[in-house]
């Protein structure tokens, strides 16, 4: 029997896409790189999942699970002509738990849904990604994503208690619980962020957080990039943890408010949106505190948000930030490096210094407070050589951030994007114990190859004896 | 002072990252089995382990790096709790670590996987842990993470290490998050525990036979506010600790604190939010039970600290039932420390 037919027998005839079309439309993100796939299966349980993996392994196939589709690292896109497991039929909400403040979601739960599901209880799932109505939890799972509202709360990881997770030759578990501090090696934890190299998550009990009683959100505004950069390690200093903390330089705010009309000010050089959560007194004095650092950092204007309208549309401003690009160029091409805070004007100054070197067009918009950059830059795909302009540009400024005590990426992923730029973070024995780790879990493998871990990252052993040859990555 | 673990016939207390991976080649070539001891606080959790040798972190004691504007703490295994609080109290930032183990070292509390009661607010330990750097038992150093707040690069090894009771080596160094200290606090007396169940997110209510009590912190019109659900007994932290040779804790879904408080005639302190419930007690005719019902509700029962030699058979096994998927955990112990040499046989199962 052929692979095809062997998953038909497991799903049905409807559920096994396997037209040029569908493995043309799944071979694809939301970010650069294109693959295509062989086949692509829409399971809708844990046991239909659990037999495609054998499936898949009977035919040496292997496995890329996806979500939404909304990541932009390539993790969802398949290398070689693999199976594209879709796992957005399996989008349960069950056992909301609102005493212990958990709910066990399928992972083709749209994130922004499994909060309006639980706002009846007052209770939200903290991590938000921009594409949060789109993006799904398995793939939050997947990346560990992050947010603007990380800052104070932290990633998915933070908010996952437990997975049930389908590994090589179909076996289920189900690693960590809604008991605190599970014996034993933390499974859940390292399946977390683990971008479906490892198995495939099929059911997630999250941590659910309560609603805040008040929130206040500030726009500031400044003259200066440095300026607002400075605001922001000031209101940390003063011993504030904002619930979260954006930045948007000129061109991104002339861009959303080219779209959006929300009022932002287009004159600034930059502006900082800062938002703070909790007990009304709490909101009010950290509030104060936010103006009073913003204000000597040099800002031109502090503005409250007056009412819950006016805070959606700043938020709305910041969330949509990525589509209002789309005015300016066909295409473009988003980053995601961390860098100490401390650092973040240098590596802004280097990495529009970059962009001019490379006649890019860059802009800015990020979780400032982390110190999570991403830089945006314009093109358009189809003028010769603009994709590679843009990836030696992109490049380079990862190399930049990680000469600053940097990483490759802060919420989206390494996927197939970053892959090969590992080494710059990782020694030899560091990248050999991760690839040691993924072997653990998938000897043969079977689950997203050539994804997270460059080739030949399995190489390091003391009193080698068999000789390198020259040139050989180790 | 040097601890030598009991059975151990000799110490080695490696003054570097690269001696230490030096002696783990040999140990590893030579097959000799080893305990490892930070501050010698928690050996009594987890199983016996039965080795040749002590390895000891006291010598690996620097502060590596304090970036106090990134609020992050580079420092090595050996350095203690309060070397760090007493590093971090004049930039008023906290490392949110047991508050009442001055003499732990940050490599035990993170390898044991030990969080204080300020967790409800900023999450265990293990979500403060940014970067790891272990020696594995055959000598290779492996670093995971990075020390900025926010990362996904690579597969968590900091998380996998938290609580990892030397499966993966010897922690040797680690890089922490750091909030700042709040402008106010607050010790609350309560009539009942419940009457914190009013406000936004306390940093902790903890219950003692002795009572309960609501611990604030924010700006001092918040803490002011908030306080009024009690009497204030004190403008600072006053934590709770037993003074008992024998420890063990019920960790259980946080709504079932109170189930588990009612069944307790032992001296005890729980974590209301949270759902841990330590009690002053090692009768197996008391911890049992307990942990029938533990287990039952999908928890565990965890044995914190023993009288008598660690290297005695325990009167209840320390653990309980071990969790599930039991061999891929041994062979991503077999990825670190292929000749299981490092605290073996520690961890549930006796892996």
């Amino acid at each position: 029997m052929s692979l095809v037919s062997d998953l038909i027998a497991v799903l049905g005839r409807d559920r096994v896409l396997d037209d040029r079309l569908d493995s043309w439309t799944y071979g694809k993100d939301a970010g650069v790189f294109r693959g295509e796939a062989d086949v692509v299966v829409l399971p809708e349980s844990t046991e239909e999942v659990a037999e495609i993996v054998r499936v898949a392994e009977r035919h040496s196939t292997s496995i890329v699970p996806r979500g939404a589709g909304t990541g932009l690292a390539g993790g969802a896109v398949p290398v070689d002509r693999n199976v594209i497991v879709s796992m957005i039929r399996m989008n349960e909400i069950t056992d909301v738990d609102p005493e212990n403040r958990t709910a066990w979601v399928g992972p083709g739960v749209v994130n922004l849904d499994l909060s309006r599901h639980t706002e009846v209880h007052g209770l939200h799932f903290a991590p938000d990604p921009s594409s949060q109505s789109a993006c799904t939890i398995g793939g939050n799972v997947g990346n560990n994503s992050g947010g603007p509202h990380c800052l104070a709360e932290g990633t998915t990881v933070n908010h996952v208690l437990a997975v049930e997770v389908v590994l090589a030759g179909g076996e289920v578990v189900t690693v960590g619980g809604g008991a605190p501090d599970p014996i034993g090696l933390d499974l859940r934890g390292i399946l977390v962020g683990s971008e479906g190299t490892l198995g495939i998550v099929t059911k997630v009990l999250v941590k659910l957080t309560p609603n805040a009683p008040d929130v206040r959100t500030l726009l500031c505004a400044f003259d200066s990039v440095e300026d607002a950069a400075r605001a922001v390690s000031g209101i940390i200093a003063a011993g504030v943890v904002p619930a979260a903390l954006e930045l948007m330089d000129q061109r991104m705010t002339e861009a959303v408010e080219n779209w959006l009309k929300a009022g932002l000010p287009t004159d600034a050089a930059a502006i900082l949106l800062a938002e703070v959560s909790g007990g009304t007194a709490a909101v009010k004095a950290e509030a104060a505190v936010i103006r009073e650092v913003a204000t000597s950092s040099g800002a031109s204007s502090v503005s409250l948000a007056a009412d819950e309208a006016e805070r959606q549309i700043l938020w709305k401003a910041r969330k949509s930030a990525f589509g209002a690009v789309a005015q300016t160029a066909p295409d473009y091409y988003l980053h995601d490096t961390t860098v100490p805070r401390t650092r973040l004007v240098e590596a802004m100054t280097e990495a529009y210094a970059i962009g001019d070197k490379y006649d890019l067009v860059m802009m800015n918009v990020f979780h400032a407070g982390d110190g999570n950059l991403h830089p945006l830059m314009t093109f358009d795909a189809s003028q010769p050589g603009s994709f590679e302009r843009v990836r030696a540009a992109a490049d380079e400024i990862v190399e930049m951030c990680v000469s600053k005590g940097g990483v490759l990426s802060g919420e989206h992923g390494i996927g197939k994007e970053k892959r090969d730029l590992m080494g710059l973070m990782f020694d030899a024995p560091a990248l050999d114990a991760q690839a040691r780790i993924k072997e653990a879990f998938d000897p043969g493998g079977l689950f997203n190859p050539h994804k997270i871990l460059p080739q030949g990252s399995r190489c390091f052993d003391f009193g080698r004896t068999v000789p390198v040859p020259d040139g050989a990555w180790i | 002072m040097s601890l030598l673990a009991p059975g151990t016939t000799a110490h080695h207390a490696p003054g570097s990252v690269d001696e230490m991976a030096e002696l783990y080649r040999r140990l590893d070539a030579d097959g000799t089995t080893t305990v490892v001891i930070g501050g010698g606080n928690h050996l009594g959790v987890g199983n016996p382990v039965l080795a040749d040798v002590s390895v000891a972190t006291e010598a690996l004691d620097a502060i590596i790096d304090y970036q106090p504007d990134d609020l992050t703490l580079t420092v090595e295994a050996g350095v203690t709790m309060g070397a760090i609080d007493e590093l971090l109290d004049p930039h008023r930032q906290t490392a949110a670590l047991p508050e009442t183990e001055p003499t732990a070292t940050i490599g035990g509390v993170v390898a044991a996987g030990i969080s204080g009661y300020r967790r409800s607010r900023f999450g265990p330990t293990r979500d403060r842990v940014l970067e790891v750097t272990v020696v594995t038992g055959d000598g290779r150093v492996v670093t995971g993470g990075a020390r900025v707040v926010k990362n996904v690069s690579g597969y968590d090894l900091p998380r996998l290490a938290t609580g990892s009771f030397g499966a993966l080596g010897v922690i040797v160094s680690v890089c922490l998050k750091l909030w700042p200290e709040p402008e106010s606090r607050a010790t609350v007396r309560l009539d009942d525990p419940a009457d914190a169940d009013s406000l936004y997110r306390p940093l902790a209510v903890l219950e003692t036979e002795e009572g309960a009590w609501a611990y604030l912190q924010g700006p001092a019109s918040e803490v002011a506010s908030s306080a009024s659900i009690g009497i204030v007994q004190s403008d600072g932290f006053t934590w709770p600790t037993f003074d008992a040779p024998g420890t063990a804790e019920m960790r259980v879904p946080p709504a079932l604190v109170p189930d588990a408080v009612q069944r307790l005639n032992v001296p005890f302190i729980a974590q209301h939010g949270v759902g841990i419930v330590a009690m002053a007690t090692e009768d197996p005719d008391v911890l049992e039970p307990a942990r029938s019902w533990c287990e039952s509700v999908g928890g565990s029962l965890v044995v914190t600290s023993r009288s008598g030699p660690v290297d005695a058979a325990p009167s209840i096994d320390p653990w309980g039932t071990p969790p599930p998927a039991q061999s891929l955990q041994r062979r991503l112990i077999a990825a670190f420390d292929p000749r299981r040499i490092v605290n073996r046989g520690r961890l549930p199962g006796g892996i």
